[in-house]
């Protein structure tokens, strides 16, 4: 009989960490977002044609790496047509979105069987995964070498894309207006950040961050293209955002929270008879718990603030302090 | 300029007809014929398209509902897909008369979207939850939880794909032609569209529920219960989200099963949004939406060899285009601009 520590090894963990990647990468690029105050919902596309747009250019151009980038400036093509039509003409976020991602759920599958013969899912040999690289002095540790070394160049680069955002959100002018204009467009407004630039600058990021995670899928993770080939990562990636507050490195654990759970749940189908649907549903019911408690802490404060703001008015007339009292 | 959305959806499409190696022309006619022409009682395409409308058509209205409240739920998918459990479960674990059973069946559906639907709304009106978010992790829970119920606790035996047990016959609602599964279900939802019209125009708490999503402040000040009404409109959108689920099951697969709502939620919204948020216009543009997929199924891919995922294409760039009618008054000023330079450049007299 399986426990928990006997499920939990280091090749769970490895799994979890390459499942987790494509979900870090679409769920950094939602948090860039979010902190500039664009609500962005086509991670999903954005994902998916990186995922196509970087498996083609890698069977072009012949080299995966290349492949890789083209998927990156396509992605970040994407996000300034996105700004674009948002900023320019002031189109419906949301509906951008939608219609994005729809028009690129359908349309790869349409070029895919146009241009590339009439097949469900597409691969040709020719094509190489992104290589494993051990990392130089990591992988002489027994466990941690592992867990942690000879993943692929896009693993490496979550990891330090999400120190980066940390670090660029956090400690450069650039992210503190980011964080001015999500917090408030019109102070930001006011003291001369340029609005449209970082709203710009903010989802191109977004795009290549998105496009890099699907070309994680197309060909990091697998070697082939097939229709629907993210499958709702990028709404997973949305979601790990949201219970990340849009901080990069709580994106990065809670990233990793989603891919471990997906591991966990691979493992519990192949092992075991428990319901493996039921460890994916944890991290999902968590982060309703927590956009519900971030709530409360907010209707909480504002109510403290009535409440002291209360008692100081009652008290300047009659100097007795009423104790007590309902805050009504 | 849903009309010009339209046509400016497919004119650019139909590059990407020229780009498969079809004419535009002949492909769209024969995505039109094959997607609402009718020949024959038993070869009616139209009855397909209507069949494969019904639960846009409700989803739609269910978003309508939504959007006319005030909340931009896109719960719709989640909605449907457990109101489409609870009817499938009803439709065999119980035991009831004829046409009792399909009623209770849809009556449960109802309650349970509504109950999903009343959820983000009680979250976004007391905690100001943004419902777009709280929706898009309920459809995701809600998904998974059928998957679970339909692989674990329901699942009918050990095939490759998992669904639930077949209903039984008293609970099935039949369809009144040979063909296709077209029954009393699009009648239903015509009685749905009409209802959520004359409620939203003609009665109070349509009005209330207009108000609370057109002008909370207005609705607060003229005492109307803005927050009750906000949260009961959530719970309608969800009932009727709901209700297109319990006719897909009940109607349609007899059955739950893994991908039984592939879109629908979406593709409802977007006809929504494409009719301006109409609940007449809603009904028309989901059937036509219904049609182009099916034209685009059997009139692109069979007939003209494009890919029928051409047809969901056309649809995203109707909305990308009725989106954005900012980029169309922009250059229309444009042109006039240009046009009244050419007129004024030109001699006097030649202007009549």
């Amino acid at each position: 009989m399986d426990t928990l520590a006997d499920l939990l090894t280091p090749d769970l963990i490895r799994s979890g960490i390459r499942l987790a990647t494509p979900i870090i990468l679409s769920a950094l690029g939602g948090a860039l977002c979010h902190r500039a105050g664009v609500l962005n919902l086509a991670l999903e596309g954005k994902m998916l044609m990186g995922a196509f747009i970087g498996i083609l250019a890698a069977f072009y151009l012949g080299n995966t790496y290349a492949g890789v980038l083209v998927a990156a400036l396509a992605g970040g093509l994407l996000g300034a047509i996105f700004a674009y039509l948002y900023l320019r003409f002031e189109v419906n976020l949301i509906i951008l979105a939608i219609a994005i991602n729809l028009f690129i759920a359908e349309m790869t599958v349409f070029f895919m069987r146009t241009f590339l013969g009439d097949v469900g899912t597409w691969s040709d040999p020719s094509i190489e995964q992104l290589p494993d690289i051990p990392l130089p002095l990591l992988d002489q540790i027994p466990v941690l070498g592992r867990i942690l070394s000879g993943h692929n160049a896009i693993v490496y680069f979550s990891w330090l894309a999400s120190i980066g955002l940390f670090v660029i959100l956090f400690y450069t002018k650039f992210g503190r207006h980011v964080r001015a204009v999500g917090e408030n467009q019109e102070a930001a407004e006011t003291v001369g950040i340029n609005v449209t630039q970082v709203q710009v600058f903010a989802l191109v990021i977004s795009g290549m961050l998105c496009a890099i995670g699907g070309a994680f899928l197309s060909v990091g993770h697998l070697t082939l293209f097939t229709r629907n080939l993210t499958n709702g990562r990028g709404w997973i990636g949305l979601t790990a955002a949201l219970f990340a507050q849009d901080h990069p490195l709580a994106v990065f654990l809670t990233g990793s929270f989603f891919g471990l759970a997906d591991a966990f749940a691979i493992r519990l189908q192949t092992t075991t008879n428990v319901p493996p649907n039921l460890v994916q549903f944890i991290p999902h019911v968590l982060t309703l718990v927590a956009l519900i408690l971030v709530a409360l802490r907010v209707k909480l404060r504002e109510w403290l603030a009535r409440r002291a703001f209360r008692l100081r008015e009652r008290r300047r007339p009659a100097a007795v302090q009423p104790t007590g009292l309902s805050p009504r | 300029m849903p009309v010009l959305a339209i046509v400016a959806g497919m004119s650019v499409a139909s590059v990407f007809i020229l780009m498969a190696g079809a004419n535009p022309l002949s492909a769209y006619a024969d995505m039109f014929r094959t997607g609402f022409g009718c020949s024959s009682l038993d070869r009616c395409s139209l009855i397909t398209t209507l069949q494969l409308g019904t639960p846009l058509v409700l989803t739609g209205i269910s978003a309508v509902v939504a959007f006319r409240s005030g909340l931009f739920s896109i719960g719709q998918e989640g909605q449907l897909m457990l109101g489409g459990m609870m009817a499938a479960w009803l439709g065999y674990a119980v035991d009831l008369p004829p046409v009792i059973h399909p009623f209770v069946a849809i009556l449960a559906a109802m309650l349970v979207g509504g109950i999903y639907g009343w959820f983000p709304g009680v979250l976004k009106v007391k905690l100001g939850v943004n419902e777009i978010i709280s929706t898009i992790v309920l459809n995701t829970i809600a998904h998974l939880f059928v998957t679970y119920l339909i692989n674990f606790p329901l699942r009918a035996d050990q095939s490759t794909t998992a669904y639930s047990p077949v209903i039984d016959d008293t609970a099935k609602l039949m369809p009144f032609t040979s063909g296709a599964k077209f029954g009393p279900g699009f009648i239903l939802a015509l009685l749905v569209v009409a209802i959520v019209s004359i409620r939203l125009w003609r009665t109070t708490g349509g009005y209330e529920e207009r108000m609370a999503g057109q002008a909370p402040g207005f609705a607060l000040y003229g005492g109307v219960p803005r927050d009750f009404a906000a949260i009961r409109g959530m719970f309608i959108s969800g009932a009727i989200a709901g209700l297109a689920g319990a006719i897909q099951a009940l109607g349609v697969h007899y059955r739950m099963l893994d991908g039984f709502s592939v879109g629908l939620g979406f593709d409802g919204l977007t006809a929504a949004i494409l009719a301006q948020v109409h609940p007449i216009g809603t009904a028309l543009v989901a059937i036509f939406f219904a049609g182009l997929r099916q034209g685009a199924q059997i009139g692109l891919q069979f007939s003209s060899d494009v890919p029928r995922e051409l047809g969901g294409g056309i649809i995203a760039l109707m909305i990308l285009f009725v989106s954005a009618d900012r980029l169309f008054r922009a250059n229309i000023g444009r042109f006039e601009a240009a046009w009244q330079r050419v007129q004024a450049a030109r001699p006097k007299r030649e202007v009549v």
